[in-house]
Order: structure tokens, then sequence, then C-alpha cells
């Protein structure tokens, strides 16, 4: 059998969504507004994938469609919302009326978790959530006594994702990506979770350049140009602060449920005039996996 | 030495400060949504501290260049003039503990002795307001030294009696045998203060304003320095480069707007964020 076509993992958007099964955690890579996964988010909303909990270092807007879709019943981040355009509305509205489940996270608990995964222990000792009420509403976390000083840390417990979904903007057919940056955890991600969808601006026969996932992690790869639009994807596209608004705007006049039949309609991004060179390449074009 | 300006606005004076506290040669770090902060940056960079180093919390690079403020285009200045990158699983676990940056957090609510909330108002689990998150506040207020705290605007809503939930710690909380440092200045739209009794202690009023004014807005007693002085206004040469060179667009006006407002504002300042792109990729 040809080796290259066992390596081969790029597929369809609507093959890799099917990895992805209802109750399973969820991690979403990127950084607030910048490099999130939307055009995959989109397909599992069309799919109706439910019962998910949703991990993120920070969850953005990407994150609020999910939720407002319904299609989440946990949420586990440090921090979910618009940045400068605000709230994430549909996640703080669920919040308040109860709706949703939240085990509040920190920087410290996502980060020192992935990497308690990664070092194949329960957990990593850390300084910080002493003295806060993070451990009143965190009842599962424990501390843990320095067995040289006898100082007490926190003992942050270990953090698996059951399926990771990055963008890229760049990857190869075996699934090594290049990120260009604004990492957050998702080189953690990658290697922590058990089952990893790579979603690229443009997939090549082979990079050029360092990566920063290495394809032995990576399941699949789905070319799918502006993939993380409205959020950005450096250096091919900046974030789109009109659709941003658009979405706020119209989750502030109650109208969350005719924006996603918009969102979950529109195929690719929206006209709109682009504020930046978009790279002239060839797609590859998408092929089945099998 | 500058001119004092006689026309400048309450965003400035906050930047203007906040510029003040930067040492030059030291490292700051720029959280989420924080743009009065970054104009505070640059204009230390600017000014009195060419040698500083930026880390931010979008885009995880070391910067010791400076751009102007940007919605869309945040990542040209902290990818695009990156000079080292990390992520953030090495920032929590290495590099926040080791150099302990200083960085300017803004409390959704806070008491008297710095102890802050930026999870919810109200109960837990059916909060009247469920805020995003407190990022890494909970982590890094138990040793940080250098904690710094801006409010853009000073009201009971914030400065309360009791947080609902604390998630970061002011002077002396914690374990007594490991204290956490607490805050140690804060800027306000109505005056300066530090936290040198162990609890909130105004240091200066800003111009126009009144001690009564800001007891009146804050839901516990205020300690008030014997030697209590005026803020020094901004200098027509900080003012101008705020408007001109370092956010010509009018960001750092966006942190003290709220729903409509804020929402008004940010369609005015992408409409304007576009068209000047659009100008300069003509000029190219």
């Amino acid at each position: 059998m040809d080796k290259t076509q066992l390596l081969d993992k790029q597929t369809t958007l609507t093959a890799a969504a099917q990895l992805v099964r209802p109750g399973d955690t969820l991690a979403l890579g990127g950084m607030t507004l910048y490099r999130r996964p939307v055009a995959f988010v989109r397909e599992l909303i069309r799919r109706g994938t439910g019962d998910l909990t949703l991990l993120a270092f920070t969850a953005g807007y990407e994150s609020d469609l999910l939720v407002g879709a319904g299609l989440v019943r946990q949420v586990r981040t440090c921090y979910f919302g618009l940045e400068i355009f605000g709230l994430a509305p549909m996640y703080s509205q669920r919040a308040e009326r109860g709706e949703i489940e939240i085990v509040e996270e920190t920087e410290a608990s996502i980060a020192f978790g992935l990497r308690a995964t990664l070092a194949g222990v329960g957990f990593m000792p850390g300084q910080g959530w002493i003295g806060t009420d993070l451990l009143r509403i965190r009842p599962d976390v424990k501390l843990v006594a320095d067995p040289y000083s006898g100082r007490r840390y926190v003992a942050f417990p270990a953090i698996k994702p059951d399926v990771a979904v990055i963008h890229a903007p760049l990857a190869s057919r075996v699934g090594d990506a290049v990120l260009h940056g604004n990492l957050a955890v998702d080189c953690q991600l990658a290697m922590a979770a058990d089952t990893v969808i790579i979603t690229a601006e443009r997939v090549v026969e082979k990079l050029d350049e360092p990566l920063d996932i290495i394809g032995l992690a990576v399941d699949a790869v789905v070319e799918v140009p502006h993939g993380a639009a409205p959020t950005s994807c450096w250096p091919d596209y900046p974030l789109d602060g009109a659709e941003i608004l658009r979405y706020v705007e119209a989750c502030a006049s109650g109208e969350f449920d005719a924006y996603l039949d918009d969102f979950l309609t529109s195929v690719g991004p929206r006209a709109r005039p682009t504020m930046f060179a978009v790279k002239n390449h060839e797609p590859t074009g998408n092929r089945l996996h099998n | 030495m500058s001119q004092p300006a006689t026309d400048y606005t309450i965003d400035e004076l906050i930047c203007v400060c906040i510029a003040r506290q930067i040492e030059d040669g030291e490292l700051v770090v720029q959280g989420i949504a924080t743009p009065l902060v970054l104009a505070g940056y640059m204009l230390a960079r600017l000014t009195h501290a060419p040698h500083i180093a930026f880390a931010s919390a979008i885009g995880q690079t070391f910067c010791r260049d400076w751009g102007p403020l940007s919605i869309a285009h945040v990542e040209a200045l902290w990818l695009g003039k990156a000079l080292g990158r990390f992520d953030f699983a090495q920032a929590v676990c290495e590099l926040l503990p080791t150099y302990q940056p200083k960085e300017f957090f803004r409390p959704a609510q806070m008491d008297a002795r710095g102890n802050t909330g930026n999870i919810v108002f109200g109960d837990y689990h059916k909060p009247r307001l469920r805020l995003p998150g407190c990022g890494g506040i909970a982590d890094v207020t138990v040793y940080e030294e250098h904690v710094c705290f801006y409010v853009p605007r000073h009201s009971r809503v914030t400065f309360v009696e009791q947080v609902d939930l604390v998630s970061g710690l002011g002077v002396g909380a914690g374990p007594p045998e490991h204290p956490a440092p607490g805050p140690t200045y804060l800027i306000s739209d109505l005056g300066q203060f530090d936290f040198a009794p162990g609890r909130m202690h105004l240091t200066s009023v800003h111009p126009g304003v009144t001690v009564e004014r800001i007891q009146a807005k804050t839901g516990f007693r205020l300690e008030i320095a014997p030697d209590l002085q005026e803020t020094p206004p901004p200098t027509a040469e900080e003012v101008r480069l705020l408007r001109e060179v370092i956010d010509p667009l009018g960001i750092r006006d966006l942190e003290r707007l709220s729903g409509a407002r804020r929402r008004a504002k940010l369609h005015e300042i992408i409409e304007r964020e576009q068209d000047a792109r659009t100008v300069n990729i003509k000029r190219q």
C-alpha cells in the first residue's frame, strides 16, 4: 500500500464533523476573536451534535454561537466574552437563567491541567486560587502539600479533551500545521486530545517552514479558506469587526435565531470589502478520505 | 517641558496616569480588551520609558516596538512586530511566576482591601450578571507584587463593602503563612489611590473632583492621605501623542461607554479604520 496515501488525512468538513460525538468534550483552538474554527462550528451546528462540554482557553464568537444553538451542556473556560465588543450575549443569558453548567476555570487551571495530561500525571501543583472563592465553586479541586517544604498548593486536575479543533493558516496533508502565533494553548490541546481536527486556509503537500503542530497527533485535515472568518487568521485576514458588531446587535434586539439561520445558510465569508491583501494561492481542493 | 494641556478628556488623563506608573526598562503586560492600558503603555514608550518590553495576552509575544491602537489589526503589532513568541501555557506556568511583570487589571467589583470579583454579580449559581470570567487574576494575585488596577467609571457598583465572589486577592488575603501582597495602585476617573495602609487610600483627586464626591461613589470608607494632592493634568504634548499618534481612532474612549453608546462608537471606529486602511493600500 502506498504509504503517502495512509498518511494523507485530508478530508471534508462534513466527514471531519462526524468525528465529534454527542456528549464529547470539544476543545476549540484560537484566542478570543482570533483564529477560531468558525467554519467547523457552522458544520457542527448544521449537524446538531449536542450535549457537548465546550473547553476553550478563552471562548468567543464561535463558542457563543454553539451555546446559543443549544448544543453545549457544560462550559470550561477562563474567559467567555467578545473583548471590546462586550459580553458574549448568549452565554451570559444562559448562565443567568441557570441553563448551562459552568466549570469555572482560570488561566492556570487550564494550563496546568493540560500539562498534567501531557506529563501523564493526574495533576500539576500551582500557586493560585488559595484564598479566593474559586475553591468553593470548584469543590472537585483539592490542595496538595509540597513534600519538601510543606507549603500547600492547588492540585490542578488533568484535563483531557475528546476532540480538539484548531484552525491554521497553513497545514500539510499529513496534518503538520503552522499557526503563526497567538497560540493560546493550541499546541497542548493538539497533543492532549484523543482526536484532532485541523482546518486550514491552505493545505499543501509539504511545509517549508517550522511547524507548531506535528501531524502525528492529527486525525483529519480540511482545507477551508476563510475558515476562521469573521475572526482573524493572521496574516491572511484581520478581524471583521463589523460582523462581530452585527452579531452583538442582533442578540441585543433578541434576534439570535435569525442571525443563526443566516450564519448557517451562508456558505463562506459574506461579501464585504476586504481591508487586506488576500494571499494569492492555489487551493489544493478537498478530497474525501476514503 | 511641555505646557499643561488645557483641553483633555478623562480617558486621556487615565492613560497619562497609567503611563506615569511605568518605569523605563521594565516588562509590562496587557490583558484582554484594555485599550486605556495599552494607550498608557505606548505613551510611556514614546516619552520617558523608551526601553520597556511589552507582553500581551493577545498574541503572546514580547515586543519592544510600538504601534497605534487598532480593533481589526491588533495582531499587526503583537505578531507583526514580535521579537519572540511563547504560548499561554508557558506564560502562565513559567513567565508570569518568574518575571512578575506589571499589569493593570480592571476589577468588576472590589472591596476596601483590593479583593476583586470578575466572575459574577450576585449568587454564583443564579447571577444577576454573568461576567466573562477572571482570566488569570485568581492565579497571579496570590503572589504578584506589581498588580495595578484601573476603574474607568468610579461607582458603588464596583467599589463594594463585600465582593460577591472573590476571584482576586487583596492585601493580606490568603493563608496567613503566605499572605497576598495585594494591589499597589489604582486609577479611576475620579482620583488616584494606593493601598499603603492596607486599604484603598486616596492619594490624589483629579482636577475639579472633590473628596466628598469620591467618598459618595465608594461603597466603603476611604482612607485619605494627609498630604492629598491634585492629579497633575496631562501635558499638551501627551495629549497630542494620544490623539494624533497612539490612538487617532479614539479606541481608548470605548471603555467608559456601555450598551448602545459603545456599539455606536464601535461602528464609527470600524468604519474609520476601514477607510484609513483603504487609503493606505491605495498609497502603496
